[in-house]
C-alpha cells in the first residue's frame, strides 16, 4: 500500500515537472512528436507594448530654444569698423566684431571692437603692404590652446562646456585665436564663450604673405603645430625647427611657453594644420584646422579666422570672382573613451598617462561624427549650407578624422575642382554625388544650383551627409553624426531653421534620444516591448517541485533504513 | 559646508538653463560711463579698478596693502598634480582695506588674477580682474567691504584654475576656506583615489576573523 502511494506521489511530481519545464527547453524533435500527437499548445499572449513616451515639460526645458533668438543682431548683414560682413542665414552666427577684427587686424581696430570680439590686441597683427597692392602682407597670428568640457577638482560636471549634440559633451582640445578675459560666457556660466568651440578655426592667408604663427601654449600638455600642405621651410630664419614634428624638427612646446612658425606660401590652396605631438590622440582631440592660402589679388583683405568654420562672411577677392558664397566644411570623428580620459582625472600627470600611454587607438571604435564641430540635430543650427537657385557655392572640405568620409549630396552633383589644394585641369574634372575624402585630405567642390537635373534637381531641403552609415550616427544611434543639409533660401524660416515636412525636430533635440542606457528602449517616436521573459513564478514552482522530489527520494532511500 | 565656489557654479547651472544672455552688453555700457573701468593694451588689462570709492559699509580705509604676486608654471612645482600656479595662494587682509596688487607673469602665455564676489554696485559683475600677457606685469587697486569673507581669486583661462591657479583672499576672519586651493585646502572631488585590490582582500579577511571570534565567544558563553 505504502509503495503504491509513494509511486503515485512520484508520478504526480514528475508530471508536474514535465508540465512546468518551459516548452522551448525541450528538444525540437520531442516537440515535433508532441505536435503530431496532440496538435499545437495553447495560445499565449505576447508581452505588453510599452507606449512611446511623449515629450514632457522637463524635456522641453532641456531642449531650450531650438534656434536661440539673435538678441545681439549677429546674423544680419552689417558693416563693423568699416568691414562689410555678409548675413548669416543660419540660426547661430559668428560674432561680427570678431570677423571685422580678423579682417582689419586686431592691431587696426578700436578698443570697443576688440572688447566685443573678446580678442587680444595681438591676436592677428597685420603689417605692411609689401607688394603695394592694397592689402597687408605681413601677418602675425597668435594661437592659444583651450580645453573644452575639461575636468574640475570641485564639480562632477565638465567645465568650459561645448555641446556637439544634445547632452553630448566630450573632452576636446582646440586652437583658438588669442583672446582676453574669461573662457566662459560669464562668471555665472559654465558654457564656453562663443569664440571657443570645435573645430579649431579655419585660417586664411594670402599667397606670398609673410606669415608668422605664434603658438602660446595655454594648455597643461605639450603641443606643436605642423602646417600640412602649406609651403613652409624646414628650418626658420634662426635655424630652428619649423615643421612641428617633435622628433625631426623640434621639442614639444611645454605649458606656459610660446614658439613662432614662419612661412611665405608660394602656392594657393586648401591646406591643413594640426598638432604633431602624439598625433594618434592630439589630432583626434581637436587640435587641427583648415588652412586656406588664397590666391594673391589686389585689395584682398582676408578674414584670417573663420570661427567654427561654415560660411565665410567676408570672402576673398578670388572667391567673389567665381562664386556667390563660400563655405568651410570640417569633418571629424571622435572616440568617446579618449574624451573621457581628460575628464576622468584632474591630475595632469594621470591625464597624460591615460592619453599618451593607455589610450590604444588600434582598439578604438568611434562614437561621434561631426561637421564643423556639431552632430545632427545641432548641425541645423550652424552647419547648414544655405543657397538659392542659379548660384555657385564653393565648398572647401577637410576630413580631419581618422576614417574616410563618403560625402553625399542629396539633390545635387558637385564638381571637384581641387585635390589637396592643387587645381584639377578643367576638362578632366569629375562631377559626382559621392565624394570620397581620405584622412587629412582636402577637396574643393563647386556646388552649382542650376536646376538642370544634373547639378541640381531644384530647390528644397537636401540632406548632405557621409554615406558610410556609421557617419550618420551618434553613439551608434541615428539620425545623428555629420548629417547636415543644403537648404534653399525659400525653405529657410526667418529664424534660420529649415522648413521641414517630416518628424518633429524636438524628438532629436531632447538629450534622452542619444542616451543608450535608457531603461526600456522606448523613445518619443518609438514604442518598446516588455521583456519576453519566462515567468518567474513558473521557474520558482519548477525548482520547488524538483526540490520536493529530490528531498522525498532522499528521505525514502536513506532515512527509512536507519529507522528500521 | 559647501564652499561658496561650488555654490557659484550651482547658481551658474541654474542661470544657464534659464537662458540668460551674455553679460557683454553690460560691460560695454559700463565702459561708456566710466573710462577708468578698464585699461587694456598688448601687455594685458586691468578691469574695474577702484582706488577711491568706499563700499557702503566702510566709513574709511582701514589699512593699505601692497602685494606682489608672481604667476607661472614655475609655481606649480611645490604642488604635485598642478601645472600652473601663483607665488602665493592666500592673502589675509583687514576689512575695508585698500589693496594694490602687482601681478607679474613669468610665463610666455596670458595669466589672470581675478577676484570674485565683490559688491556689484562698485565692481561690474562683482569682480576685479587683471590680465598680464606673457612676460608682462599689471598693477591695480581695489577696496574690500567690511564683512568677514573669503574671496575666490583665480585665472579663468580654461583649465588654469583647475590645474593650480586658484587662491583665496581672506578678509577679516574670512568665511571658511575654499576647496582645492593649492597648499591650503583639499579638493572637493577626488575621483583618482581608489582602494587597492589587496586592501579589499585584507578587509574581507579581517571581517571573517571577527565573525569567527564572535562565534567562539558565543559558544563559550552558552557552555
Amino acid at each position: 500500500m505504502r509503495v503504491l502511494v509513494r509511486a503515485l506521489v512520484l508520478v504526480v511530481l514528475t508530471l508536474l515537472i514535465v508540465a512546468l519545464v518551459p516548452w522551448q527547453w525541450y528538444p525540437r524533435d520531442w516537440r515535433v512528436w508532441y505536435d503530431k500527437q496532440f496538435g499545437a499548445t495553447d495560445y499565449r499572449e505576447a508581452p505588453a507594448t510599452i507606449p512611446a513616451r511623449p515629450l514632457q515639460d522637463s524635456d522641453y526645458d532641456e531642449i531650450g530654444d531650438i534656434c536661440p533668438p539673435d538678441l545681439k543682431g549677429w546674423r544680419k548683414a552689417q558693416t563693423v569698423a568699416g568691414i562689410d560682413i555678409l548675413a548669416e542665414p543660419g540660426c547661430l552666427a559668428d560674432n561680427p566684431h570678431a570677423i571685422a577684427a580678423f579682417v582689419k587686424g586686431t592691431n587696426n581696430v578700436g578698443h570697443m571692437t576688440l572688447m566685443n570680439a573678446r580678442l587680444s590686441p595681438d591676436a592677428v597683427v597685420k603689417g605692411r603692404d609689401l607688394d603695394q597692392d592694397g592689402d597687408p602682407d605681413e601677418i602675425h597670428i597668435r594661437l592659444e590652446v583651450f580645453e573644452l568640457n575639461g575636468a574640475s577638482p570641485d564639480i562632477n560636471e565638465p567645465v568650459v562646456q561645448y555641446s556637439v549634440a544634445p547632452g553630448i559633451k566630450p573632452g576636446f582640445w582646440v586652437f583658438a585665436p588669442k583672446s582676453v578675459g574669461m573662457s566662459t560666457e560669464n562668471f555665472e556660466s559654465l558654457i564656453a564663450q562663443p569664440g571657443l568651440r570645435m573645430p579649431s578655426p579655419a585660417i586664411r592667408v594670402e599667397q606670398g604673405d609673410q606669415i608668422k604663427v605664434t603658438l602660446e601654449n595655454t594648455h597643461y600638455m605639450p603641443h606643436t603645430i605642423h602646417f600640412h600642405g602649406v609651403d613652409h621651410p624646414f628650418l626658420d630664419e634662426n635655424g630652428e625647427g619649423n615643421d612641428g614634428v617633435p622628433v625631426t624638427s623640434e621639442k614639444p612646446l611645454m605649458p606656459g611657453k610660446q614658439r613662432t612658425y614662419e612661412m611665405q606660401p608660394r602656392q594657393a590652396g586648401s591646406m591643413f594644420y594640426h598638432c604633431h605631438v602624439e598625433v594618434q590622440a592630439h589630432i583626434l582631440m581637436g587640435l587641427n584646422g583648415l588652412f586656406v592660402v588664397e590666391e594673391n589679388r589686389p585689395n584682398n583683405w582676408l578674414q584670417t579666422f573663420n570661427i567654427g568654420d561654415g560660411l565665410v562672411r567676408h570672402p576673398s577677392v578670388a572667391s567673389k570672382e567665381s562664386y556667390d558664397r563660400e563655405y568651410d566644411l570640417h569633418y571629424q570623428d571622435f572616440d568617446k573613451e579618449l574624451g573621457e580620459a581628460v575628464q576622468s582625472s584632474n591630475d595632469p600627470r594621470v591625464i597624460t598617462q591615460r592619453v599618451h600611454r593607455q589610450y590604444d587607438i588600434s582598439q578604438a571604435d568611434f562614437e561621434y561624427y561631426m561637421l564643423n564641430g556639431r552632430s545632427f540635430p545641432y548641425t541645423a543650427r550652424d552647419s547648414l549650407i544655405v543657397t538659392a537657385p542659379d548660384e555657385r557655392v564653393k565648398l572647401r572640405v577637410l576630413n580631419a578624422g581618422s576614417e574616410g568620409v563618403a560625402l553625399h549630396t542629396h539633390g545635387h552633383k558637385v564638381t571637384i575642382t581641387h585635390y589637396d589644394g592643387v587645381e584639377h585641369p578643367e576638362p578632366a574634372r569629375i562631377t559626382r554625388d559621392v565624394v570620397w575624402i581620405a584622412s587629412a585630405q582636402r577637396v574643393d567642390l563647386d556646388l552649382s544650383t542650376k536646376d538642370d537635373g544634373l547639378h541640381s534637381y531644384g530647390p528644397g531641403v537636401w540632406l548632405m551627409h557621409d554615406h558610410r552609415e556609421r557617419g550618420v550616427t551618434t553613439n551608434g544611434l541615428g539620425p545623428g553624426g555629420n548629417v547636415s543639409a543644403i537648404v534653399y533660401d525659400k525653405y529657410l524660416q526667418d529664424d534660420g531653421w529649415p522648413m521641414t515636412f517630416g518628424l518633429d525636430w524636438n524628438n532629436f533635440l531632447a538629450p534622452e534620444f542619444y542616451r543608450r542606457d535608457s531603461a526600456d528602449g522606448s523613445t518619443s517616436l518609438l514604442e518598446s516591448v516588455e521583456p519576453y521573459a519566462i515567468s518567474t513564478l513558473r521557474i520558482l514552482a519548477l525548482t520547488i517541485v524538483i526540490g520536493l522530489l529530490l528531498g522525498l527520494l532522499w528521505v525514502w532511500t536513506f532515512v527509512k533504513k536507519r529507522n528500521d | 559646508m559647501i564652499s561658496s565656489f561650488v555654490g557659484y557654479f550651482v547658481v551658474g547651472v541654474l542661470l544657464l538653463y534659464s537662458g540668460i544672455t551674455q553679460a557683454q552688453p553690460e560691460m560695454e555700457h559700463h565702459h561708456h560711463n566710466d573710462h577708468h573701468a578698464m585699461k587694456m593694451d598688448e601687455t594685458g588689462m586691468v578691469m574695474n579698478e577702484n582706488a577711491d570709492k568706499l563700499p557702503e559699509d566702510c566709513s574709511e580705509i582701514r589699512r593699505e596693502y601692497q602685494f606682489e604676486v608672481t604667476a607661472g608654471t614655475e609655481y606649480a612645482k611645490p604642488f604635485p598634480g598642478t601645472t600652473f600656479g601663483f607665488s602665493d595662494h592666500q592673502w589675509q587682509v583687514e576689512p575695508c582695506s585698500r589693496i594694490t596688487v602687482t601681478f607679474i607673469n613669468q610665463d610666455r602665455v596670458r595669466h589672470q588674477w581675478m577676484v570674485h564676489g565683490l559688491p556689484k554696485y562698485l565692481y561690474d559683475q562683482g569682480m576685479f580682474h587683471m590680465e598680464a600677457a606673457g612676460g608682462h606685469r599689471q598693477s591695480g587697486t581695489f577696496i574690500v567691504p567690511s564683512d568677514d569673507r573669503t574671496y575666490l581669486v583665480h585665472c579663468d583661462i580654461a583649465q588654469h584654475m583647475e590645474k593650480g591657479m586658484k587662491a583665496q583672499l581672506v578678509v577679516g576672519r574670512g568665511s571658511g576656506d575654499l576647496w582645492s586651493v593649492p597648499g591650503v585646502s583639499a579638493t572637493f572631488e577626488r575621483a583618482d583615489e581608489t582602494m587597492p585590490r589587496w586592501l579589499w582582500g585584507a578587509g574581507l579577511f579581517c571581517l571573517m576573523i571577527a565573525a569567527g571570534l564572535v562565534v567562539v565567544w558565543k559558544a563559550r558563553i552558552s557552555r
